[in-house]
């Protein structure tokens, strides 16, 4: 088989890029795909912690590259969902401890064993970011509807355009918070969308969850009733071919759905307990 | 009294805010003028020498309010358009043309005599345009 290799870049840092990389890897493994993530930020790993595996890493991309171990040695598969692996960042070397070239060759390899090889990629347009779309043929941008954000992302999308290798990218607008955007406090997804001109895969609202689910290495898809786990599932579903159709955010956050949504429990719960 | 002050402050604040331009808007535009200069490598400075070139040239045929010449970004779409957007006055006939032609071979001062009444700038743009000729 041959997977897909997708880099998920954004430019700017802070807007998502790592917590986007946990939440989509796992929930394309949660649909049964075979999913392998690499950290190529060299020095600032993060995804293990997000993952909660940051104490299973015993290989780095660094000792596959310095062979020191084999590739698959240095996969750290995940707690809950065999599907699920990771290829850690070492965090005492720097950018320059790997190539792009080699970073392709890993790539080349993880493709023919998982469905998707996701490359988690450091902020910046340096060689951090050249190694890692240096393997990838898809790329998704994430963004959030600030200005430097979306300026950044327009420069990464310049750069992406540039890049005879990445055949399409799309874009994640994260952190999307609908109160302030009826409030005409914010930029709307489609005035982002508009002005970058990129297609959209995903629309993932502000959700206080976040803080949570990292704080217990926990990615936010694991939770059903969170509307960010939602968003990040759809991304997923989007990816896999699905025409899935986009939350109305609005509405989802509206006092209204609250309340239908709260009745609706208490009602079901009334009913099982008559059963 | 602090709370009906913070009432009518409100209320105030209301019709401001209609006035106003949102700060939606204002990221939005200030973005998209940004985004244009970023792409194209067009900044603003660039833009100015390109402005007043075009007023040296364009007064050659025209009579028109230099000051008011604009030239600006504009996103078409997916692409990025230069516009220029000129107040003419009126267009100059063959002979005075001829005049300010023969006139700037001598080398005299005066092309631009019968177009703008501001010495100072004219003598700059005289000496523009006769370096861009020779």
């Amino acid at each position: 088989m041959t997977g897909r290799v997708i880099v998920i870049t954004s430019g700017k840092g802070g807007v998502g890029k790592t917590t986007s990389n946990a939440n989509i890897g796992t929930a394309l493994a949660k649909s049964g795909k075979k999913v392998v993530m690499i950290d190529t930020d060299l020095g600032l790993r993060n995804l293990d912690l997000l993952l909660g595996l940051e104490n299973r890493i015993v290989y780095t991309i660094v000792d596959v590259v310095e062979e020191r171990c084999k590739l698959k040695q240095a996969l750290v598969k995940d707690k809950k969902n065999p599907n699920l692996c990771l290829l850690a960042a070492a965090q005492t070397r720097d950018k320059t401890a790997i190539t792009d070239e080699q970073l392709k060759d890993i790539c080349k390899k993880l493709q023919k064993d998982f469905d998707y090889v996701l490359i988690d990629c450091p902020a910046g347009i340096e060689q951090g970011f050249q190694n890692a779309i240096a393997g990838a043929s898809e790329a998704i941008v994430v963004t959030t509807p600030e200005m430097s954000a979306v300026r950044d992302a327009d420069r990464i999308i310049g750069l992406l355009e540039a890049k005879e290798e990445i055949e399409s990218y799309k874009l994640l607008i994260n952190r999307v918070r609908p109160k302030l955007i009826k409030a005409n406090e914010m930029m709307s997804v489609e005035d982002v969308v508009e002005i970058l001109s990129a297609e959209l895969i995903g629309i993932i609202p502000e959700d206080t969850g976040i803080v949570s689910s990292t704080n217990k290495g926990e990615p936010i898809v694991n939770d059903e009733k969170s509307l960010a786990g939602k968003a990040f599932h759809n991304v997923a579903k989007r990816i896999s071919g699905d025409n899935v159709p986009f939350l109305d955010l609005e509405q989802e956050t509206s006092v209204l759905t609250k309340v239908k949504k709260l009745v609706k429990t208490v009602v079901d719960k009334v009913r099982k307990e008559s059963k | 009294m602090d709370f009906f002050n913070d009432i009518y402050q409100r209320v105030l604040g209301f019709f401001r805010h209609t006035e106003q331009e949102n700060s939606k808007d204002a990221a939005r535009n200030r973005l998209r003028v940004v985004l244009m200069q970023d792409r194209t490598n067009l900044n603003p400075a660039l833009l100015e020498r390109m402005r007043e070139d075009l007023v040296v040239l364009l007064t050659k045929y025209l009579e028109m309010d230099k000051d008011a010449l604009v030239l600006d970004l504009e996103q078409d779409g997916d692409q990025v358009a230069l516009i220029l957007s000129i107040p003419v006055i009126r267009a100059k006939d063959e002979e005075e043309i001829k005049k300010q032609e023969r006139a700037k071979k001598r080398k005299i001062k005066v092309a631009a005599a019968t177009v703008d009444g501001t010495p100072k700038r004219k003598r700059k743009s005289t000496k523009k345009a006769a370096a861009a000729e020779s």
